[in-house]
């Protein structure tokens, strides 16, 4: 049996008095790509929050590599687990390259992150390109593999992804999807939460559906992208 | 001539002046985005420590020097940690942050003047009231003191913001502190280093204000020009606050040169008022609409 990496249990949170996330329990394993999918407002962003401490859960509990999830997003970072946030975040007047030391602020192995540089510029040649250029005059795809590679150079064991298609042309999504294949297939596990739920589900080895907080549907990615009710029911496609 | 060039060179003086304490402002702006009005203060609580150490017959000027410059960055890092931090982290509005600061103005002022009173106070004079003659241009000893000071900490502050490892944090949390904040940057570390770095430059600046002229408890004041020099260059901006601070200084030295000192002040305020009508982002200003 693969390693249990991160495993969620019971989570639950709320905005105020407002439930947003409903006993929400799921895992990944080392190695693995694992996709949440729902429509907007069902709560994906907010267990993105709440995976990097960003936000307090309200309860259940949150175990990564076997240990309790730290209480700071850098010490979420420190023990492997990274996020590239939804919109991407560029650093908009930091150049390229700036962006890329962000993501490895807290290693401090130098040939290390030397070759990550090396890494990650192979994987994004129009990133080494324009390493000296600023951020924010990327365009919008260029960006998000930024926003990739920034989240890589932190070294991480689970890289979370929220809404990497967002706005993107469907050219630049399949791209984006093979670059993720790529990075899983160097050993580092994904999660991906997705409203593209076609793209995301051929993508992932295991999938869960949430809708309005619960999680009201999981299993291998083929077999949800096969059962159609459940794809109209709670995707619209 | 000979005249305007040593108008220029005195309005160049204070304006280094104003520069030291306006790059604070615009450091903890680009940060926090509020206008930390204790660092007017700050300086002035620089000014007296230092002030205070000149009292110990053992302690050589120079010590006295760095002395000040420390206790105004405890005083600035003190502000953050025990006030701001607080108010930053119970997801308060940033109002909040700016009425704390003027209450802390405010407390500083008046204890200031319990402690050591209203009366004027002198920091020795490293110089007796001299003058050096280049070509029959008179520059003040103290004034030029005060520039070369003021010129190398501003260079040096802008190569730490440019070059290093902890200026690439501050400029990444400055872009987008949450975003910094999820990728591993340590944001309360960063901030409470830059409240430690703008307090420093703060105390450099009450201790050459001293020189010049002499320390009181409401010298913080010379903070509110500070704050007109930021919003010309633009707030959030350090270049900018460096030039606008310079461009403030020359001004004030020409109006009170040519026209008169007591419209000196007037006119800086009225400065400030036509920049934020016509443009308020300022000479180095950018997002306006972001941030203010």
């Amino acid at each position: 049996m693969a390693q249990e990496l991160l495993k969620v249990e019971h989570l639950s949170a709320a905005y105020g008095g407002i439930h947003a996330l409903y006993d929400i329990s799921l895992k990944v394993d080392a190695g693995e790509i694992v996709a949440v999918l729902g429509a907007n407002g069902a709560g994906k962003s907010t267990l993105l929050k709440c995976l990097s401490s960003e936000k307090k859960a309200a309860g259940g509990t949150i175990t990564f590599d076997g240990k309790p999830l730290p209480a700071k997003p850098y010490q979420v970072v420190e023990e492997g687990m990274v996020i590239v946030p939804e919109g991407r975040q560029i650093f908009y007047k930091l150049s390229v390259k700036e962006n890329l030391k962000i993501g490895c602020c807290l290693r401090k192995d130098a040939d290390g992150i030397r070759k990550d540089f090396e890494r990650v510029y192979a994987m994004f040649p129009r990133l080494k390109e324009r390493e000296n250029q600023y951020g924010g005059l990327l365009s919008g795809g260029e960006q998000q593999m930024l926003a990739i590679a920034r989240g890589l150079m932190a070294r991480p064991k689970l890289l979370m992804l929220d809404e990497p298609s967002l706005g993107l042309a469907p050219i630049i999504v399949n791209q984006i999807m093979d670059i993720l294949k790529e990075v899983n297939q160097d050993g580092t596990a994904i999660l991906l939460i997705e409203q593209n739920a076609r793209k995301a589900l051929k993508l992932c080895d295991r999938a869960y559906l949430v809708n309005v907080g619960n999680i009201v549907a999981e299993g291998a990615g083929a077999d949800l992208l096969a059962d159609e009710k459940l794809m109209q029911a709670y995707l619209g496609q | 001539m000979k005249i305007l060039l040593q108008q220029i060179i005195t309005g160049i003086s204070i304006g280094s002046i104003y520069a030291l304490i306006a790059s604070g402002y615009a450091l903890v702006y680009s940060l926090l985005d509020f206008s930390n009005w204790a660092h007017g203060e700050v300086c002035m609580l620089g000014a007296y420590v230092c002030f205070m150490a000149t009292q110990v017959d053992a302690i050589p000027f120079w010590l006295a020097c760095v002395i000040g410059i420390g206790g105004a960055a405890v005083i600035s890092f003190l502000n953050e940690r025990v006030a701001y931090r607080r108010i930053r982290n119970n997801g308060s509005p940033n109002m909040f942050l700016m009425i704390a600061a003027m209450g802390l103005s405010t407390t500083y002022q008046n204890l200031a003047n319990v402690i050591w009173k209203s009366k004027f106070k002198q920091l020795p004079k490293l110089f007796k009231v001299g003058t050096i003659n280049i070509n029959g241009i008179f520059i003040g000893k103290t004034d030029l003191l005060c520039l070369v000071l003021s010129a190398i900490a501003l260079v040096i502050l802008l190569l730490l913001i440019n070059k290093t490892k902890f200026g690439l944090h501050v400029r990444a949390v400055a872009c987008s502190s949450r975003t910094a904040g999820l990728l591993g940057i340590k944001i309360d570390r960063v901030i409470a280093m830059v409240f430690l770095l703008a307090g420093a430059l703060a105390g450099l600046a009450g201790i050459t204000y001293g020189m010049k002229y002499n320390i009181y408890p409401t010298m913080g004041n010379v903070g509110l020009k500070a704050f007109i020099a930021s919003v010309i260059g633009g707030l959030g901006s350090v270049p900018g606050a460096i030039a606008g601070a310079v461009l403030l200084g020359l001004i004030e030295t020409v109006v009170s040169g040519y026209i008169s000192s007591g419209l000196r002040d007037l006119i800086s305020f009225c400065l400030l008022i036509v920049i934020l009508l016509v443009r308020p982002s300022g000479l180095f200003g950018v997002d306006v609409q972001e941030k203010a």
